[in-house]
C-alpha cells in the first residue's frame, strides 16, 4: 500500500516535470516581411505565429519585418506564415482570407500591396471586401460626378451587411469607415440635386454613423441604423447609381412600427433581425 | 453474291478491329509499410509503394484487368466503388469471393460499361483506414454523344480525400464500443457540466442526460491529419504540362476515401460548379460550398481569377478540427478563412427537442429529405452567428422557433450550400415502365451508448439475405431514426434519387441521409448476384449496419459453400470487443473487464482489498440487451466474496436478510435498466434467497477531464469516486468505499 502511494507521487512528479523544459531545440532563424500597421498588429502577429516549444515570432512595426525562431524538426517557415496569414496579415507566402482582413480593427487595415487589384471578369462569383480607401482611390479617376457619394453608399452597405450577420463588432468598424467617407465628401464636386440633399442630411448622417461607430450593442446599433437608413434613402434617391438599389422594409421591427434599409441585392436579408428572421421583409421601391 | 459476302466479311473484320477491346492491365502489389504522417513511424498499407493506391484510369469500352499481389501477412480484397460488373468481381470477401490469402495473387477482370469518377478500396477489415484507397477514373469515349464541351474537355485531376490516425484502427473500433471518450477530449468536444455552466447551458446538459443521451458529436473519431492525394498541402501549378493562369478552369474529380469523415469543400477563388456526382453527369450547378459524404464522388469546376496567386481549395472535416489544402494556380497563396468550431451546446439543445423519452426521433412535422434542411445549422457560427442568440421576446411577436426555414442554410444567409434537391440529370433516367416494382422500407437505427448500428434494429447477423427477382425494380424508402447521418451505399448499381426532378432524377450510388430524413431511391435489379447495401462509415459497417440483396439465382464459382460464406460475413460485422480497467489504489484494486458484442455482454467486476479484513469480491454477469435502445439487460450472474470482520459491520441488508458466512459463493438472476440521468438500476436475486438492488453511475462528465461516479445498494454499501483522465489509457482516481475506506490510485484502462 505504501509502495503504491510512493509510486503514485513519483509518477505525478514526473508528469509535471515534462512541461518545465520549454526550450526550442534545433533552432533555425529567419527574417521575413509581414504586413501590419500598429502595436495591435504586433501582438496579433506574434500570438498567431508563436507556438509553445516550437516557434517564436517577434515583429517590428516600423520595419515590418519579423524574426522567426523555430525548431526545424517540428515545423517550418510556411506553417508559421500560414498561421499569421490566417490571423489577417499578408506575407510573402500567404494572403490573408478576405473576410478575416476585413474584420481587423480600422487602424490595422494595412495596404494590401501583395493582393493584385486587377478585376478579372472571368470570376463571376468572386467576392472581395474593399477597404473604403482603395475604393475611393479607384473612384477618384472617374468623371461621373455621382462617384463622390459612392464611397458613402458602399460603406453604408458594409454596415448593413454586418448587421445582417448580427456582428456588432464589424458594424462598429464599418461605421467608422462610413464616418470617414462622409467627412471626405467634397460638396463642391456633387451634382446640383445631390448637393441639396447632402446639405439636408449630412449632419444627421454623420451623427447616426458616429453613434453606431461608438456602440458595441447590436440592438442599439440597429435602432440608430433605422434612422441612418432614412438619411441614406434620401441620398440614394438624389444620386444616380449605375446599379439598382433596393429600398426594403421590415414591418415587425420597433414594436410593429417597421423600419427600412437599402440593399444592393433584391433578395431580402434582414439587418434588424439577422438570422433570427432573415427573410422577413419586402422590397418597397427600386432605385436606379 | 459471292462478292457481297466477301465485302461483308472484310467489313466485319475491319469493324472488329475498330472496336477491339483495349485491355487495361494494372499490377498492384499490396505491402505493409511505415508512414510518418503524425511524426512517429506508424504501420500502414501501401500499394506499389504508394499511399493512396495508384489512380487507375480507363476509357469506357476498355476491359479492366487488375492483378492483385497480396504481400501482406493478412488477407485482403479490392472493391470497385460504383462500378457495374459481374458479381464475382465486386471484391467483397465472403460475399462475392473468398478473401485473397496472404501471398496469393488474384485477378479481377471485367468490361468497363460506364464512365465517370469512381474510386476503389479494400473491403477487408479496417484496411481502408490505413492506406488502401485510390481513384478509379473512367473517361468518356471520344465519340460519346453526351460529351459536354467546356466541361468534359477541361484540364482535370483526380483527388482523393482521406484521414490519418496514429492509433491502430482496431483500437479505435474497440474504444468506440467501450464509449471511451478520449476522442472527444482531443477534439475539445466533451460537453461536460462545467463547460455547460460556462456557456449558460446547464439546463440543456441536464435535459440531455435526463433523456439518457451521451454527449454527441458529428463524428466519433479523432484524426491526426487529413490528406488530399496523400498530402496535407499540395501545390497545383500545372495540369497536363500546361501552367495554370488567370481565367483557367480546372476540373477536380473528388472522391471521399475517408473511413468516417464528411468534408466541407470550399474555394478561396470564388464559386464552385458541380458537374457530376457519384460518376454521373449532372446539370452544372453553382454553389459556395458543398459537403461530401463518406465514399461519395463529386466532379467540380473551379476558376482561377487572377495571375500571380494560387487559390486555396480547402477540405475541412465536418467537426471542423482538421483540414487539408490544394493550392490551385501559380504565385502567392490566397487562403480561405477556416470554418469556425461547432456550437456544441446549441446542437445538444436541438437534439433534446428532437428526441423523445423512448429514444424515437420527433421531426415536429418538418418532413425532411434530401439534405435540404440541416438541423446541425444551429451549430454553424458561419450561418447562425456566434454565441447564444439572446431571447428578445419583447421585441416582436413572431416566434422563429416555428419558422420552417430555420434549418434551411440557404435561406438563413448568403452562403449557398449544395443539397440533393439541386441535382438534376442531363438526360432521362426513367426505369422501364413494364418492370414489376417491389417496395422496401428501411429504418436506420442506432445506439450511441453501446455503438450498435443497425437497420430496422437488426444487424446483419440477425437477418438473412433479401431475395430479389432479376429484372425487378426495387423502390426503397429509407427513414433515419438515429441521431447521426449515414451514407448508404449500394454495390453494383446506380439508383435514381427521387428528388422532384421527374424524369431527370439524378443517379447516385451513395445516399447521405440525415437524422429524421426520409428519402426514396429506385433501381432496376438487372445483374444477378449478392449485392451489399450498407452504411459506408467503416465503423458502422463493422458494427452491423448492412444488408444483402440476393438478385436472381447466382452461382458464384469462387464461393462453393455460400451459406458458410454468409455466416462468416455476418460474424465479421458482429465481432466481440474487449475492454478492461483497473484502479491500483491505496485501499485496494477496483476493476472491470468486459467482452461484448451487439447484443451480449459478459462482464466481471472486482473489488479486492489488501487484507482479509477489507475483503475481496468478484462478480460476473452474462447478459443480453433487449430493445431498440438497449436500456434493458436481463442477466445471470455469479458472485464470490470473502471477508473477515470488515470496517463496515453491516451484515444485514435493507431487507433484513443476513449473511453470516465469511465466504460466499452464489448464483444470481437479475436485470439491469438504464434510468434517466444514465443511472444504472440493477436488481438481482441470489440462489440463497438474498435480494440486492443497486443504483450506480460512472463517468459523470464534471469537466473536460474530470469524471465522477457513485454506487449505492441495499447491502448498505456505498461508493463515490472522482477520476482525472490523463490520457486514453490511464487516469488518477480517488474513491471512498464503505467496505474499504478512502483511497487514491492509478487507474489503467484498455
Amino acid at each position: 500500500m505504501k509502495l503504491v502511494s510512493k509510486t503514485l507521487l513519483l509518477f505525478v512528479a514526473l508528469l509535471s516535470s515534462k512541461n518545465t523544459l520549454a526550450q526550442i531545440k534545433n533552432s533555425k532563424t529567419e527574417t521575413v516581411k509581414i504586413y501590419g500597421n500598429c502595436s495591435m498588429c504586433k501582438s496579433r502577429i506574434e500570438k498567431a505565429g508563436s507556438l509553445k516549444n516550437t516557434a517564436t515570432v517577434i515583429w517590428d512595426k516600423d520595419s515590418k519585418k519579423a524574426s522567426l525562431r523555430y525548431d526545424g524538426s517540428k515545423t517550418n517557415r510556411d506553417e508559421i506564415l500560414k498561421r499569421i496569414a490566417l490571423a489577417g496579415h499578408d506575407n510573402e507566402k500567404f494572403l490573408a482570407p478576405d473576410d478575416v482582413y476585413a474584420q481587423l480593427p480600422e487602424c490595422c487595415l494595412y495596404n494590401r500591396e501583395l493582393k493584385l487589384t486587377s478585376k478579372s471578369n472571368v470570376a463571376a462569383g468572386v467576392r472581395r471586401e474593399h477597404s473604403s480607401q482603395s475604393e475611393m482611390k479607384q473612384n477618384s479617376q472617374a468623371t461621373i460626378k455621382s462617384q463622390q457619394l459612392n464611397a458613402v453608399i458602399e460603406s453604408y452597405f458594409s454596415v448593413k451587411d454586418a448587421l445582417v450577420k448580427s456582428d456588432a463588432n464589424a458594424s462598429m468598424q464599418k461605421a467608422i469607415v462610413l464616418v470617414k467617407a462622409i467627412r471626405a465628401v467634397e460638396m463642391t464636386k456633387l451634382s446640383a440635386e445631390e448637393h441639396t440633399t447632402w446639405m439636408k442630411v449630412r449632419n444627421e448622417l454623420e451623427q447616426n454613423a458616429q453613434r453606431i461607430a461608438g456602440s458595441k450593442d447590436v440592438a442599439k446599433q440597429r435602432t440608430t441604423f433605422a434612422l441612418l437608413s432614412e438619411n441614406m434613402y434620401d441620398l440614394a434617391k438624389s444620386s444616380k447609381q449605375d446599379k439598382p438599389i433596393y429600398y426594403q422594409h421590415c414591418p415587425m421591427y420597433n414594436n410593429g412600427k417597421g423600419a427600412h434599409w437599402l440593399s444592393k441585392e433584391s433578395a431580402v436579408k434582414n439587418p434588424y433581425y439577422g438570422s433570427k428572421m432573415m427573410t422577413c421583409g419586402s422590397t418597397k421601391e427600386t432605385l436606379d | 453474291m459471292k462478292l457481297f459476302k466477301t465485302v461483308l466479311t472484310i467489313l466485319l473484320l475491319y469493324s472488329q478491329s475498330l472496336f477491339a477491346q483495349t485491355v487495361m492491365r494494372y499490377e498492384l502489389y499490396v505491402k505493409d509499410t511505415l508512414v510518418h504522417y503524425g511524426g512517429k513511424g506508424k504501420k500502414a498499407i501501401a500499394v506499389n509503394g504508394k499511399i493512396p493506391m495508384p489512380t487507375l484510369t480507363f476509357t469506357e469500352g476498355d476491359t479492366a484487368e487488375i492483378v492483385v499481389h497480396n504481400q501482406l501477412k493478412k488477407s485482403t480484397s479490392l472493391h470497385w466503388h460504383g462500378v457495374f460488373l459481374p458479381n464475382k468481381e465486386d471484391g467483397v470477401p465472403w460475399l462475392t469471393q473468398m478473401p485473397i490469402k496472404p501471398g496469393a495473387t488474384f485477378t479481377y477482370r471485367f468490361p468497363i460499361i460506364q464512365h465517370g469518377t469512381h474510386w476503389y478500396h479494400s473491403h477487408s477489415g479496417l484496411q481502408e483506414q490505413i492506406g488502401m484507397y485510390g481513384s478509379f477514373v473512367i473517361k468518356k469515349r471520344t465519340d460519346d454523344k453526351t460529351f459536354r464541351s467546356g466541361i468534359d474537355d477541361l484540364p482535370t485531376i483526380p483527388i482523393i480525400l482521406s484521414e490519418w490516425t496514429n492509433l491502430n484502427p482496431d483500437n479505435i473500433h474497440r474504444m468506440l464500443h467501450s464509449a471511451n471518450d478520449w476522442a472527444a477530449i482531443r477534439k475539445n468536444a466533451t460537453q461536460s457540466y462545467a463547460e455547460a455552466i460556462k456557456d449558460g447551458h446547464f439546463k440543456t446538459k441536464l435535459t440531455n442526460e435526463w433523456k439518457r443521451m451521451l454527449a454527441m458529436d458529428v463524428s466519433d473519431v479523432y484524426y491526426d491529419k487529413i490528406l488530399i492525394n496523400g498530402n496535407n498541402s499540395t501545390d497545383l501549378k500545372e495540369v497536363d504540362g500546361r501552367q495554370l493562369k488567370a481565367g483557367d478552369k480546372v476540373r477536380l474529380r473528388i472522391s471521399n476515401g475517408g473511413a468516417s469523415s464528411y468534408f466541407w469543400l470550399r474555394y478561396a477563388g470564388g464559386k464552385i460548379t458541380v458537374v457530376a456526382n457519384d460518376g454521373n453527369d449532372v446539370e452544372p450547378v453553382e454553389v459556395d460550398r458543398l459537403i461530401i459524404a463518406v465514399s461519395e464522388t463529386y466532379d467540380i469546376v473551379v476558376t482561377i481569377p487572377d495571375d500571380g496567386v494560387a487559390y486555396e481549395f480547402l477540405a475541412t472535416t465536418e467537426d471542423r478540427t482538421q483540414s487539408a489544402s490544394y493550392f490551385v494556380g501559380n504565385g502567392i497563396k490566397q487562403l480561405i478563412s477556416p470554418l469556425p468550431r461547432l456550437k456544441y451546446f446549441e446542437g445538444m439543445k436541438m437534439m433534446n427537442d428532437m428526441m423523445k423519452m423512448n429514444g424515437d426521433l420527433d421531426d415536429m412535422g418538418m418532413k425532411m429529405s434530401l439534405n435540404q434542411m440541416d438541423m446541425n445549422v444551429v451549430m454553424y457560427p458561419e450561418i447562425t452567428g456566434e454565441g447564444k442568440p439572446k431571447s428578445n421576446h419583447g421585441e416582436h411577436s413572431m416566434n422563429m422557433d416555428n419558422d420552417p426555414n430555420r434549418y434551411n442554410a440557404n435561406a438563413l444567409g448568403n452562403i449557398v450550400t449544395l443539397n440533393y434537391a439541386m441535382l438534376k440529370s442531363p438526360y432521362n433516367t426513367s426505369l422501364p415502365k413494364e418492370a414489376p416494382v417491389k417496395d422496401f422500407k428501411f429504418t436506420l437505427t442506432g445506439n450511441m451508448n453501446r455503438y450498435v448500428w443497425s437497420m430496422d434494429n437488426r444487424v446483419l447477423s440477425e437477418t438473412d439475405k433479401i431475395p430479389v427477382k432479376k429484372g425487378e425494380v426495387l423502390r426503397i424508402t429509407i427513414y433515419n431514426n438515429s441521431m447521426m447521418r449515414h451514407p448508404m451505399h449500394l454495390h453494383g448499381f446506380d439508383f435514381r434519387v427521387i428528388n422532384g426532378k421527374g424524369e431527370k432524377s439524378p443517379l447516385k450510388n451513395v445516399l447521405d441521409i440525415m437524422p429524421m430524413e426520409t428519402d426514396t431511391i429506385e433501381f432496376l435489379a438487372n445483374e444477378e448476384g449478392d449485392w451489399f447495401f450498407h452504411c459506408h462509415i467503416l465503423y458502422h459497417m463493422m458494427s452491423g449496419m448492412n444488408r444483402v440483396f440476393a438478385v436472381g439465382e447466382y452461382n458464384n464459382p469462387y464461393l462453393p459453400n455460400k451459406k458458410q460464406a454468409y455466416n462468416a460475413l455476418q460474424r465479421e460485422s458482429n465481432m466481440p470487443h474487449f475492454m478492461a480497467h483497473n484502479d491500483f489504489a491505496t485501499n485496494g484494486n477496483d476493476g472491470e473487464a468486459m467482452f461484448q458484442n451487439a447484443r451480449l455482454s459478459l462482464g466481471t467486476e472486482w473489488r479486492l482489498g489488501y487484507s482479509a479484513m477489507h475483503g475481496y469480491e468478484v462478480e460476473t454477469h452474462l447478459g443480453r440487451y433487449i430493445g431498440k435502445m438497449q436500456w434493458f439487460m436481463p442477466f445471470v450472474g455469479f458472485d464470490w466474496r470473502y471477508r473477515k470482520m470488515g470496517i463496515d459491520e453491516h451484515e444485514t441488508n435493507l431487507f433484513g436478510q443476513k449473511n453470516e458466512k465469511d465466504t460466499r459463493r452464489a448464483f444470481s438472476v437479475g436485470f439491469m435498466y438504464t434510468l434517466p440521468m444514465l443511472v444504472n438500476f440493477q436488481a438481482e436475486v441470489y440462489h440463497d434467497g438474498i435480494v440486492r438492488l443497486s443504483l450506480m453511475r460512472e463517468d459523470i462528465p464534471i469537466s473536460k477531464r474530470l469524471r465522477a461516479g457513485f454506487m449505492i445498494n441495499t447491502d448498505k454499501e456505498f461508493m463515490a469516486e472522482l477520476k482525472f483522465l490523463v490520457n486514453k489509457n490511464f487516469g488518477i482516481r480517488t474513491h471512498y468505499d464503505s467496505d474499504m475506506g478512502l483511497g487514491l490510485g492509478l487507474s489503467l484502462n484498455y
